[in-house]
């Protein structure tokens, strides 16, 4: 069965700080996402464009932590880090702190496709996209008024980007199973709001934030990078389900609820098995997500 | 001299006893034990004439010994590992520090992690051109910062917050290293057209060698890794390989094990290589050394993927494997054994 999900992050959403106008704004996106992702799958796509085309969509959209809207660096730049993954042959691609792609997903892509490398940061990273004849944007495409508002007010020492949605630490992401049972999965953020440049978290990360086995499954996380990064979180789950047999749901429970908020870490999740059934988990408050299937299982959720 | 102290004299007197007590027992003091590699790939030993050969397996000793002597003393296992990959860093032989290979911009560019098994904690740097000892930078990153992993420009602007001096990307370049590059950039000149610039075979020979690192077990029974590289000659510049990548180069948690990686990067990053020896160890119940072989010579080796993994264990077994022609390598603990390696018929018993 073919299957698509997504997350535009996970984090604190208490419900009285979200109005019904802005919740509005932020379904009406992951649905976007959600339904351009599956458009892919239902015309016979592979799980690998669909998580692509979904991504791609909650970069372009300003109410997420990735691409245009994404969260601003203390030096009021965004510096954007994404992956994605190929669950037929262990393929990989990812970029790290760059500041001029307008779609980072798109370049994480064309690392795994046409270099031998899988990661790929900074100014060297722009280079190659440059070989690659991406058009560069300027820096100040990525910012919004909001995000400059949340960098002010965080570097007054409030932590309001707590209070306003998507989280400090939104990411966006998406896993799939195509008709032929391919697994992929894609993440795409601009990690902290005020963080320090250079710092990378899980979602660039192989095996942290990004990873996808086909036979296993396939796992987009969000949340506190660091956490994720020491737990391996994304190989967590899948070493869970192939070493130990543990269920999807028990695999992402078990990392999510005892190993991250052992280390500290809160977080959320999505993963998706080679039947294409979908988890989405989380220990946060709240994780903005939405999956579809070919049974005609389409939700969109927050709490 | 002022007379030592009463419990100093008491703790002298309990020595012997406690020591008879523990044989009696069985019970051994905890073991102590450090592993390290310079790297793996293609040692052919036509090539290796004796002179070089000792001078490897000098520089190897050092840092060995640089380790080990820290444990000896009382040191942690962060510590161990990182004098050891100190100690190799400043070795101009060894891919990683000073003697470094070049990127495709004819600069070193380096990435480091450490990870320590208590927590577990880990920091990490990557493509960064002007720190002298990178593995102490990604542990200040580990100690000083909340982040695991900084890179690039705003990882050497952390340096420089930590009072870190850096040095002229001179530093790191020596002779061989130009010359590798010159070469590398020949047999680029030579590929049929056509073929995307990234697509061009860096990994050669010795080329693919020489990341360096480090696996400890101090007496606390606290385990960690440390590596360190240059990458590959005449890569792209802000490549960045499974080194820096907590789970992929670098991993250790006291739970299982502590492993540090050498080989062709993108390989252990797609496997996840390091994780996956622990993945293996505490799962699937294998013995150390028969993780590291599953993974190093049926996985890796079935994805076409070259190189090796040190790893270590609370126990203090110790686990040396490669699928290369050879890997640089050495191995001491507490129960005396002390031995150098580079070739497979002196492999580790």
């Amino acid at each position: 069965m073919y299957a698509i999900a997504i997350h535009g992050g996970a984090g604190a959403v208490p419900r009285a700080t979200l109005s019904a106008e802005r919740e509005r704004f932020y379904r009406a996106g992951l649905e976007a996402a959600l339904d351009g992702g599956y458009a892919v799958l239902e015309r016979g796509g592979t799980s690998l464009d669909a998580v692509a085309a979904a991504v791609r969509l909650l970069e372009d959209h300003p109410a997420f932590n990735a691409g245009h809207g994404a969260a601003l660096t203390r030096d009021g730049a965004a510096e954007l880090d994404a992956a994605i993954m190929d669950g037929r042959q262990l393929r990989a691609g990812a970029v790290a702190s760059v500041r001029h792609i307008k779609n980072p997903i798109d370049l994480a892509r064309r690392v795994m496709e046409k270099s031998r490398h899988v990661l790929l940061v900074g100014a060297g990273a722009e280079e190659f996209a440059l070989e690659e004849h991406f058009t560069l944007v300027p820096n100040q495409y990525f910012r919004t008024a909001e995000r400059l508002g949340q960098l002010e007010s965080e570097q007054r020492g409030e932590r309001v980007s707590d209070l306003v949605p998507p989280s400090p630490h939104g990411t966006v992401g998406a896993v799939a199973c195509d008709a032929s049972g391919n697994l992929a999965a894609a993440t795409s953020t601009g990690g902290m709001t005020n963080k320090r440049p250079g710092r990378v978290g899980d979602s660039p990360i192989i095996g942290a934030g990004t990873y996808a086995k086909n036979g296993v499954c396939a796992v987009s996380a969000t949340g506190h990078g660091e956490y994720f990064i020491r737990a391996v979180a994304a190989h967590h789950v899948v070493a869970a389900v192939e070493y130990r047999g543990l269920t999807l749901a028990q695999a992402a429970h078990e990392l999510l609820h005892v190993v991250l908020r052992g280390l500290g870490g809160e977080g959320g999740l999505i993963a998706i098995d080679r039947a294409g059934g979908v988890i989405m988990d989380f220990s946060s408050e709240g994780m903005f997500r939405g999956v579809r299937d070919a049974s005609g299982r389409r939700e969109i959720a927050i709490y | 001299m002022s007379r030592p102290p009463l419990p100093a004299i008491l703790a002298l007197l309990l020595v012997p006893a406690w020591l008879v007590c523990g044989a009696a027992h069985g019970a051994a003091p905890p073991p102590i034990a450090i592993v390290i590699h310079g790297g793996a790939g293609v040692i052919e030993r036509s090539k290796m004439t004796p002179a070089r050969e000792a001078s490897y397996r000098n520089g190897l000793a050092a840092a060995l010994d640089a380790g080990y002597a820290v444990l000896e003393r009382g040191g942690s296992s962060l510590d161990a590992v990182t004098a050891a990959v100190r100690t190799m860093e400043d070795d101009p032989q060894f891919n990683a520090g000073r003697g470094a290979v070049l990127n495709q911009e004819g600069d070193a560019e380096l990435d480091a992690a450490i990870m320590g098994g208590a927590g577990p904690r880990a920091g990490a740097v990557a493509a960064v051109r002007h720190v002298k000892n990178p593995i102490e930078l990604a542990r200040l990153v580990m100690e000083k910062s909340p982040h695991v992993l900084l890179v690039a420009d705003g990882a050497e602007d952390f340096a420089l917050e930590q009072g870190v001096a850096l040095v002229p990307r001179e530093y790191f370049r020596t002779e061989q290293r130009e010359h590798e590059l010159e070469e590398a950039r020949r047999a680029e000149a030579a590929r049929p057209a056509g073929t995307p610039t990234t697509h061009a075979r860096a990994l050669s020979g010795e080329n693919s060698m020489g990341t360096v690192g480090a696996v400890a077990l101090d007496r606390d029974g606290n385990l960690a890794a440390a590596t360190s590289t240059g990458g590959l000659t005449n890569k792209h510049t802000g490549r960045v390989g499974d080194t820096p990548l907590i789970g992929a180069g670098t991993y250790a948690s006291n739970d299982c094990c502590a492993v540090s990686g050498t080989g062709q990067g993108e390989y252990y990053i797609r496997q996840v290589v390091a994780y996956d020896v622990c993945a293996l160890v505490r799962y699937r119940h294998m013995g150390l050394a028969q993780a590291v072989h599953e993974v190093v010579q049926v996985k890796l080796r079935h994805s076409g993927g070259e190189g090796g993994v040190i790893a270590l264990d609370r126990a203090g077994n110790i686990a040396m494997d490669f699928n290369s022609a050879g890997m640089f390598r050495g191995a001491r603990d507490s129960h005396g054994r002390r031995e150098i390696a580079m070739y497979h018929d002196s492999a580790a018993r």
